[in-house]
């Protein structure tokens, strides 16, 4: 009786972190660069021997927590008009450096800080082939080609440096859409760059509803479940604990 | 349940969004205004289980890991320095850029501010002045029985005396930039103050390298595109609508949690 419970108990709690994962996607909606993320589960085992002369069930299954699957999928490149704003087709990451390492990101929003550096959100610089990019006022319109070149009024200033990973699904996630690896980034052979677009976040909103309408639905299930079998223990308890009248 | 506070970031996030929008809706009209975007990031991430971790004796590795996420957050609103549209007015005293720099404006108490909305006037004493009446550097005087007033692109400044055939230069305009210039803070009224994240100004002579040129009798149009933003308010508002659609299902699945055990 417990066991129908506690099984119970297993898929709410897989319930409410699914839950949190799709409120995740769907708040990030917005946010460039970021990758919708997927709870699964797996079936867990548990022999068990039913009473000394009696029937009932051997193997009990539980819902357990298996991982969280990125969806690697590009999302929609978005005109912004910005000189700063770029986009990557294909596999690749563009790599700032930060305090705490290098990390790498899809994100490609970007803009100038005092000195004139090519910086993040958070004014960590953007990485080009050489280092971090230096642009002067002198330069004009800086215009980056296809490949990464970036080039001003006087000429060629530097070339982004994108990355590509053999295993993405192990980048670790930082947050404000970064990315840290322990595996050694490769050069990206196949990325290009779009100047003045951001790559979207690839949530599909209907995608994200329905599994949500999904998730809700399961969890009420599970929780009539649970309480038809409180009303069971509940009577039985009563029906049992009856002392005759008399 | 973290699915409600999530949903609230975005909530709160889409707010801003819409915000922006609306103020760039607001001042499409507006000379010298520029384009306004919110720009959102993910929050931080708990670690719950690492990808690649060891998941047996013999080596096998987890192949992804579960880093339950905390909703997202607005990382700036930055302005897209793009250049405006030129409309001609025929006024005199109506300067365009076209191109790079910022007016300086010396305000009331002595700072200097910079702005691109070049509706500029004279004041009672013939200097050139801005529509609040503030002196434009370098404060370029009329003289009072001046006929005509010619501005070129390179911003001399050229008056026609009754009397003189040639036109007399008063005075040179001068265009500031900056190494960052979407880093400057707004002050309204069309005009911005320098700060840490734009970096110093530096003066120079319109038309030189790095520089735009002065267009006389033309005012630049703000560089909001009304379709464009008109798009976003929709996305922005679905966005804000989907995020109270998960606060109302987490709070189905509580209410439902709530209830259980109940006779």
């Amino acid at each position: 009786m417990e066991n129908s419970l506690l099984v119970s108990l297993s898929q709410q709690l897989a319930a409410y972190q699914s839950m949190d994962v799709i409120a995740n996607n769907i708040a990030n909606v917005s946010t460039p660069g970021y990758r919708r993320e997927e709870q699964t589960f797996q079936e867990y085992v548990e022999q068990v021997s039913p009473p000394e002369g009696q029937d009932g069930p051997t193997r009990i299954s539980f819902v357990q927590d298996a991982g969280i699957v990125r969806d690697l999928s590009e999302g929609a490149q978005q005109q912004t008009g910005a000189p700063f704003d770029l986009a990557i087709h294909g596999k690749g990451y563009f790599v700032v450096q930060t305090p705490n390492g290098e990390r790498y990101t899809r994100n490609g929003h970007f803009a100038l800080d005092t000195s004139g550096q090519i910086v993040d959100d958070s004014g960590n610089p953007l990485q080009g082939e050489g280092g971090a990019i230096s642009i002067t006022p002198d330069d004009g319109d800086i215009h980056i080609g296809a490949d990464g070149t970036l080039s001003g009024k006087n000429g060629q200033l530097g070339k982004l440096r994108l990355v590509a990973f053999a295993d993405e699904a192990a980048l670790k996630k930082e947050g404000a859409c970064a990315y840290s690896a322990t595996e050694q980034p490769q050069p990206a052979a196949s990325a290009t760059v779009t100047q003045g677009a951001l790559e979207s976040s690839n949530v599909q909103p209907v995608v994200e509803i329905s599994r949500m309408i999904d998730v809700m639905r399961a969890y009420q299930a599970t929780a009539t479940l649970t309480q038809s079998q409180e009303d069971l223990l509940r009577q039985a308890i009563d029906k049992l604990g009856q002392t005759p009248a008399s | 349940m973290r699915a409600l506070s999530i949903a609230a970031t975005g909530m709160l996030a889409q707010q801003t969004n819409v915000e922006v929008i609306a103020n760039n809706l607001a001042n499409m009209n507006t000379t010298g205004y520029k384009q306004q975007r919110a720009e959102f990031q993910d929050l931080l991430y708990q670690n719950v289980e690492q990808a690649g971790a060891q998941s047996s004796d013999t080596g096998t590795l987890l192949p992804s890991g579960i880093q339950l996420g905390a909703g997202v957050r607005t990382a700036s609103v930055y302005r897209i320095v793009s250049q405006g549209s030129l409309t001609s007015t025929s006024n005199p005293y109506d300067l365009a850029i076209n191109g790079m720099g910022y007016f300086r404006v010396t305000m009331p108490d002595g700072t200097d501010a910079y702005t691109r909305a070049g509706n500029f006037g004279l004041s009672p004493e013939g200097q050139i002045v801005t529509d609040k009446g503030y002196v434009v550097a370098p404060g370029i005087a009329i003289p009072a029985n001046a006929t005509g007033v010619l501005i070129n692109a390179q911003g001399q400044v050229q008056a026609s005396i009754p009397g003189q055939t040639a036109p007399a230069s008063v005075g040179q305009l001068e265009l500031t930039r900056f190494p960052n210039e979407a880093g400057l803070s707004a002050i309204g009224d069309n005009l911005f103050a320098e700060t840490p994240s734009s970096g110093a100004p530096q003066s120079g002579v319109p038309g030189s390298t790095g520089y735009g040129t002065i267009q006389q009798g033309f005012l630049e149009g703000a560089n909001v595109n009304a379709v464009e933003e008109m798009t976003s308010l929709i996305t922005a508002q679905r966005a804000y609508e989907m995020n109270s659609k998960v606060i109302t299902a987490a709070d189905e699945m509580l209410q439902q949690t709530a209830r259980l055990g109940g006779a």
